[in-house]
C-alpha cells in the first residue's frame, strides 16, 4: 500500500517533467511562427532594427499590412484558385492511389511489384531533375500548360507515390481479408466490395493523406509556377511574388500574405483532427 | 471539441505573444521616433501631349514582357496599360519571382512552347541566348540614340538597353557635415589617401566605422571585384581584353597592379566596415536604414539602392551621391576620377516563336519608350531609370540616380562592362565573402581568381 | 480474385493511378536520363549524342563531391534527431496527457508554411533576433549570427530541417501509436516491465513499420534538401553549406552546364536509392523478425 503511494507521487514528478519538457520544446517550435505573427503587424523599419520586440514600436501596429497583401495578392481570385486545384488534385489523388495500393497490396503479381519498386524508388528523384524535361514535354510537345487541369493532373501524379506507399502501409497491417472474402460470398463484386467495405477502413489514413496532400498542393510554388502563367490562373503562392524585391523584400507583407494563405489549411487541420482521431479510435474498438 | 482546439490554439498563441512582448523591452533597439512616413513618391506624367504615331493594324495584338528587375514590376504594368490605352496592343507583365533566376525562368518558357515575346535580362544572359532565340534588332532606329550602351553579339545587336546604372561608394553629406562640423565638398576627395583621411577624421569625430559593405555575393563579386577587369583602360574593350590575358595565362594577377590596388581599396573599406565584427552577418536593409539615420556616412552601392534608402526616410531633396571606387594616390588616374556606369538590364525580343505580328507590337513598344512624350517621362518617372538614350529630356528624380546622370553627361563617368562568364559573382563571390570575414589572405583570393579562370574553356 | 478478372481489377483499380505516375514522373525523368547523354544546353534547338561525356564531367566537379560529402553528414544529424525528437513526442501524445490536441495541432504548424518562406523566417531569426538577444544579454553565443560561420551556419540548417520535418514524422508516428492495443500496453505495466524494457521489448517492434516509413521519408527528404538550404544559407557563407540538391541546380543553371548538372541530379538519384533501399531492406527484416 505505502509502496504504491510512493509510486504513485514518483508518477506525478516523471508526469510533471515530462509535461515541462514538452511545453519548453512546443515553445521553441512556435517560436517562428509567433514571429511571424508579431512582425506582420508590423513596419519595416521596426521588423528589421527590433524584430522581438511587440509594444516599443514607432509605428504601432497595425493591419496595413494586411490591406496591402489582401489587395496586392487579389485574394479572392487567388484563393479561388487555390481552393478549386487543391480540392480536385486531393480528392482526385486519394482516390486513385487508394485503388491502385488496394490493387497492389491484394493482387502479388509481378506487375504490382514492379509498380510499387517504382513507385518507391521514384520519391527520391531530385524535381530539379524532371523540372525541364516536364515543361519540354507538356508544354514544347503537348501544348498543355496553362490550363488548371494540367495543373492537378500534374499534382496527383507526382503525389501519386507517395500516397500509394502510405496506403499500401495501412492495407498491409490493419484491413483483415476476412471481411473482404465474406462480402464475396455475398455476392458483391470487386468494385462494391471496395467502395463498400474497404474503403470506410481507410479512414484515419485517408484524413491523414487529405491534410497531407492538401497541405502540400495549396503551399506549392516551383510546380505552379511552371504551369500557370495567365494572371487568372494564379494560385495563393504565386500571387504573393510581388512583395519580393531583387535586392530586397517588403517583409511586413510577405508575413501578413503568408499568414492569409495559411488561416485556411490551419481551419482544415483543426477541422479534419478530430476526424483523424476518431477514425483511428473506431478502428482500434473494431 | 474542435471549438475547444481553437481556443487552445488562441490561448496558445496569445501567451506566446504576451511573453514575447514582455521580452520586448529588454531585446528591443529604441527607435528613432521622428521617422519620416515611408510611402514613396510618384511623380506626375504629362499626358497631355502625344505625337507618337501608332500603327493601327496592331491594335488587338496581345504580347508578354518578362520582367527580372522586380523593384519596377508595379511601374512596367503601369505603363503597359498606358500604352494599352493608346495603342491597343496589349503588354502582359510577367515577374520572375525570387528563388527563381531569369535564365532559368526564360528557358522553362522556351521548352514550354510559350516564350515571352519580350524578356528584361542581364547582359551576360542575352549573349547566351541572342544568336539562338532573339530578333535582330540592328536595323531598329533607336540604335542611333543609344550610342555606347549597345551590346553586339558578332557584329549585330540583339538587345534594347532599358537603363544605366552606376556604382560606388555612396556618402550622405549631411551627416559628414555634421559629424565634421564643415561644409563638405565630394570633388575634394581625389585618391584613396584622401580618403584614408576623410575616414580617420570621421572616426576621430566619433563615427567610428563609417562605412557599410554588404556581405551578398553579388555585391562582392561582381560589383566590387569586376573592378579589376573595368579599371583595366576604363572601356568594355578593355575589360574582355584583360580578361582574355587572365584566361590565357598571359598576365600575372599577382603583378597585375590593378589586383593589388583594388585589394588596397578594398581593406580600406574593409577596416572601417560598421559590422568589422561580424561582417558576414551584416543586412542589406539595415545598412539602408544606418546610412540614412546618419550611424554610418557611406555604403559602397549602386543607384538601385534608393528604394531602400527612401524606405529608410532618406528624401528626393537630401544629398546623396557616389564618390568614385578609388583605386589608388594618383590624382589623374581615371578610376579616381570617374564612377563606373553602364548598361545593365536589356530587353530581348523572342525571334523565334513569335508572330510577325507581335513582333511589331513589341518594337512599337520599345519605339513608344525611346520616343514619345509618354513613354520617355514614364521611363524616367515612373520606373525611375537612368535612361539610355540621348533624346530623352527628363532628368530622374531621387538623388543617386540624379548624380550619375549628370557625371554620365559631365563626362565623369566611365562605361566599361566586363563580360564574364554567368557564375562569376557566385564562385569568386565566395572567395571574396572569405577574404572580407579575414579567412583567408591575398594569396589565396588571388589563387581562387586563377583557378575560376583556368577552368573556364 | 486472383482469377480471370485480374485483367479488369488491373483497368479499374490501377490503371488510373499509374498512368498519372507514369506520365507525370516516369517519362520525363526518363527523358531527362537521355538528355544526360546529349550536349543540350537547355535552350538550343539541336541535341547530339555525346555518350558519357557528361558523366566525365561529374567526376571532374570536385566540388559537386565535396557537397555530396557535406550532404551525407547533414543527413545523418537530421535523420537521427529528428526521428528521436518526432518519436518521443508522438509517445507523449498519445499518454492522454492534458491538451494533447492542441500539443499535436501545434507541432505541426512548421508543415504549413511553404519551403522558401520558412527558410527566410528562420533567416530573419538567426541573423536578427538571436543577434539582437545576443546584444542585450552578451551571450557568447549569440553575439554573431549563426549564418556567418561555418559550423554554426550548418548547425543552423540542421535546427531548421529539424524543426520542419519532425511535425510530419511525429503525426505519422503518433498514427502507429494509436494504432497499438491498449491491452499490450497495459499488459506490460502491469507486469511490472519498466519504462526502457518496455519501449525495447515490446512497444518498438510493434512500432517498426511506423520507423520504416518515418526514416525512409526522412533519409530521402534530408538528402534532396533544396528549399531550405536556399532560402537560409543559400551556401553562405563562402560556399561551405552548399548541398548536393542546389549544387547541382546551381551546376545545370547559373554555371550553365546543363548536362553535367542533370547527370549530377541522376547520380545523386542512385546514390539516394542505394541508401534508402538498404535502409529498407534492413528495416523491413526487423518487421518480420518481430
Amino acid at each position: 500500500m505505502k509502496q504504491t503511494t510512493v509510486g504513485g507521487n514518483r508518477r506525478k514528478i516523471i508526469n510533471a517533467l515530462m509535461m515541462a519538457g514538452l511545453i519548453v520544446i512546443f515553445i521553441a517550435y512556435m517560436f517562428p511562427f509567433v514571429m511571424v505573427v508579431i512582425n506582420s503587424l508590423k513596419q519595416k523599419r521596426d521588423i528589421i532594427k527590433s524584430p522581438f520586440s511587440w509594444l516599443f514600436t514607432i509605428k504601432g501596429l497595425s493591419f496595413d499590412n494586411f490591406v496591402k497583401a489582401f489587395t496586392q495578392m487579389d485574394f479572392l481570385n487567388a484563393f479561388k484558385n487555390s481552393l478549386i486545384v487543391t480540392i480536385s488534385a486531393t480528392a482526385l489523388v486519394t482516390l486513385l492511389a487508394a485503388m491502385l495500393a488496394y490493387y497492389i497490396v491484394r493482387h502479388k503479381n509481378w506487375i504490382s511489384n514492379m509498380t510499387f519498386a517504382l513507385m518507391v524508388a521514384s520519391m527520391i528523384i531530385p524535381f530539379q531533375a524532371i523540372m525541364i524535361p516536364l515543361v519540354s514535354i507538356y508544354g514544347g510537345t503537348l501544348n498543355i500548360l496553362n490550363h488548371r487541369l494540367t495543373l492537378i493532373f500534374m499534382h496527383t501524379g507526382f503525389s501519386m507515390a507517395m500516397s500509394v506507399f502510405m496506403f499500401h502501409g495501412f492495407l498491409n497491417g490493419n484491413i483483415p481479408i476476412a471481411l473482404e472474402e465474406a462480402a464475396y460470398i455475398d455476392g458483391c463484386t470487386h468494385s462494391q466490395t471496395f467502395f463498400k467495405i474497404v474503403f470506410p477502413l481507410l479512414k484515419p489514413i485517408i484524413s491523414t493523406m487529405v491534410i497531407l496532400n492538401a497541405l502540400a498542393f495549396w503551399n506549392d510554388f516551383l510546380l505552379p509556377s511552371l504551369v500557370l502563367t495567365d494572371k487568372k490562373l494564379l494560385t495563393l503562392p504565386l500571387s504573393t511574388y510581388s512583395f519580393y524585391g531583387t535586392y530586397s523584400a517588403d517583409y511586413g507583407t510577405i508575413m501578413a500574405g503568408l499568414l492569409l494563405c495559411v488561416i485556411p489549411i490551419l481551419v482544415l487541420y483543426m477541422a479534419l483532427q478530430k476526424q483523424i482521431i476518431n477514425g483511428v479510435v473506431a478502428g482500434a474498438v473494431k | 471539441m474542435k471549438r475547444k482546439a481553437l481556443a487552445h490554439v488562441c490561448l496558445g498563441l496569445s501567451l506566446a505573444l504576451l511573453s514575447s512582448s514582455l521580452t520586448g523591452c529588454t531585446f528591443g533597439f529604441a527607435s528613432d521616433p521622428d521617422d519620416p512616413d515611408e510611402e514613396v513618391r510618384e511623380e506626375p506624367i504629362d499626358t497631355s501631349v502625344d505625337t507618337f504615331q501608332y500603327d493601327p493594324s496592331l491594335d488587338g495584338t496581345s504580347i508578354t514582357l518578362l520582367n527580372s528587375k522586380a523593384e519596377i514590376q508595379v511601374a512596367l504594368e503601369k505603363m503597359s496599360a498606358e500604352y494599352e490605352s493608346r495603342s491597343g496592343v496589349h503588354v502582359e507583365v510577367m515577374p520572375v519571382t525570387d528563388g527563381d533566376s531569369p535564365y532559368t525562368k526564360v528557358v522553362s518558357l522556351y521548352n514550354s512552347g510559350n516564350p515571352p515575346t519580350m524578356s528584361i535580362l542581364d547582359t551576360t544572359d542575352v549573349i547566351a541566348l541572342a544568336e539562338e532565340k532573339a530578333a535582330d534588332l540592328t536595323e531598329e532606329l533607336w540604335t542611333a540614340e543609344a550610342d555606347g550602351y549597345l551590346t553586339e553579339v558578332n557584329g549585330k545587336i540583339y538587345s534594347f538597353p532599358l537603363c544605366i546604372e552606376g556604382r560606388g561608394i555612396i556618402y550622405n553629406r549631411a551627416v559628414i557635415e555634421e559629424t565634421l562640423g564643415e561644409p563638405f565638398d565630394p570633388a575634394s576627395i581625389t585618391t584613396l589617401s584622401d580618403f584614408n583621411r576623410l575616414l580617420d577624421r570621421l572616426a576621430a569625430s566619433g563615427m567610428e566605422r563609417p562605412l557599410s559593405l554588404a556581405k551578398e555575393d553579388w555585391s562582392l563579386g561582381a560589383h566590387q571585384l569586376q573592378y579589376i577587369y573595368e579599371t583595366y583602360n576604363g572601356t568594355s574593350e578593355g575589360a574582355q581584353e584583360v580578361i582574355g590575358q587572365i584566361k590565357a595565362g598571359q598576365l600575372d594577377l599577382n603583378t597585375y597592379p590593378r589586383m593589388n590596388e583594388f585589394l588596397d581599396a578594398f581593406d580600406l573599406l574593409r577596416s572601417y566596415n560598421v559590422s568589422l565584427k561580424d561582417p558576414l552577418g551584416a543586412d542589406y536593409d539595415e545598412m539602408a536604414i544606418d546610412l540614412a539615420d546618419g550611424k554610418t556616412a557611406f555604403w559602397f552601392n549602386g543607384n538601385w539602392a534608393w528604394p531602400n534608402l527612401s524606405e529608410a526616410g532618406a528624401e528626393n531633396e537630401d544629398a546623396y551621391g557616389f564618390l568614385p571606387y578609388f583605386l589608388n594616390d594618383d590624382p589623374n588616374d581615371f578610376a579616381n576620377q570617374k564612377i563606373q556606369a553602364s548598361p545593365s538590364k536589356q530587353v530581348m525580343l523572342d525571334g523565334q516563336m513569335a508572330s510577325d505580328k507581335e513582333q511589331a507590337a513589341a518594337k512599337e513598344f520599345l519605339n513608344w519608350i525611346v520616343y514619345s512624350e509618354i513613354g520617355q517621362q514614364m521611363l524616367v518617372k515612373t520606373c525611375n531609370i537612368i535612361p539610355p538614350f540621348q533624346n530623352n529630356p527628363y532628368e530622374p528624380g531621387d538623388p543617386l540616380s540624379r548624380d550619375i546622370y549628370i557625371k554620365v553627361h559631365n563626362d565623369e563617368a566611365f562605361n566599361a562592362s566586363a563580360i564574364v562568364p554567368n557564375d562569376h559573382w557566385a564562385v569568386l563571390g565566395a572567395a571574396m565573402q572569405k577574404y572580407l570575414a579575414g579567412r583567408s589572405d591575398r594569396q589565396e583570393l588571388i589563387d581562387s581568381i586563377r583557378a575560376y579562370w583556368d577552368e573556364q574553356e | 480474385m486472383k482469377s480471370k478478372s485480374n485483367g479488369k481489377d488491373f483497368c479499374t483499380f490501377a490503371l488510373p493511378g499509374l498512368f498519372c505516375f507514369l506520365a507525370v514522373v516516369i517519362v520525363p525523368f526518363l527523358y531527362g536520363v537521355y538528355l544526360t547523354l546529349t550536349d543540350w544546353n537547355g535552350v538550343s534547338n539541336d541535341k547530339n549524342f555525346v555518350g558519357l561525356k557528361n558523366f566525365a564531367g561529374v567526376i571532374r566537379d570536385t566540388q559537386f563531391w565535396s557537397s555530396l560529402l557535406l550532404t551525407f553528414r547533414y543527413v545523418i544529424f537530421v535523420v537521427i534527431i529528428v526521428n528521436v525528437i518526432a518519436f518521443a513526442i508522438a509517445w507523449l501524445l498519445t499518454r492522454g496527457i492534458r491538451g494533447q490536441n492542441f500539443f499535436r495541432a501545434g507541432f505541426f504548424t512548421p508543415n504549413l508554411i511553404g519551403g522558401i518562406v520558412l527558410g527566410y523566417i528562420w533567416q530573419f531569426v538567426f541573423s536578427r533576433v538571436f543577434v539582437s538577444i545576443g546584444d542585450s544579454t552578451g551571450w557568447g553565443a549569440f553575439e554573431a549570427s549563426w549564418l556567418s560561420d561555418p559550423a554554426k551556419a550548418f548547425a543552423a540548417l540542421v535546427i531548421v530541417s529539424v524543426w520542419q520535418l519532425s511535425g510530419y514524422m511525429i503525426l505519422i508516428y503518433v498514427a502507429g501509436f494509436m494504432g497499438l492495443s491498449e491491452d499490450v500496453l497495459e499488459a506490460a505495466s502491469i507486469d511490472g516491465a519498466s519504462g526502457f524494457i518496455k519501449l525495447k521489448n515490446i512497444i518498438m517492434p510493434l512500432m517498426m513499420s511506423s520507423v520504416t516509413i518515418c526514416l525512409f521519408l526522412t533519409l530521402s527528404r534530408a538528402f534532396m534538401v533544396y528549399d531550405v538550404n536556399l532560402s537560409l544559407t543559400a551556401g553562405a557563407p563562402y560556399g561551405t553549406t552548399e548541398m548536393a540538391a542546389m549544387h547541382v541546380y546551381e551546376k545545370a543553371f547559373t554555371s550553365r552546364q546543363f548536362g553535367v548538372g542533370q547527370a549530377e541530379a541522376l547520380v545523386l538519384f542512385i546514390i539516394t536509392a542505394c541508401i534508402s533501399g538498404l535502409q529498407v531492406y534492413l528495416t523491413k527484416k526487423k518487421e518480420v523478425e518481430a
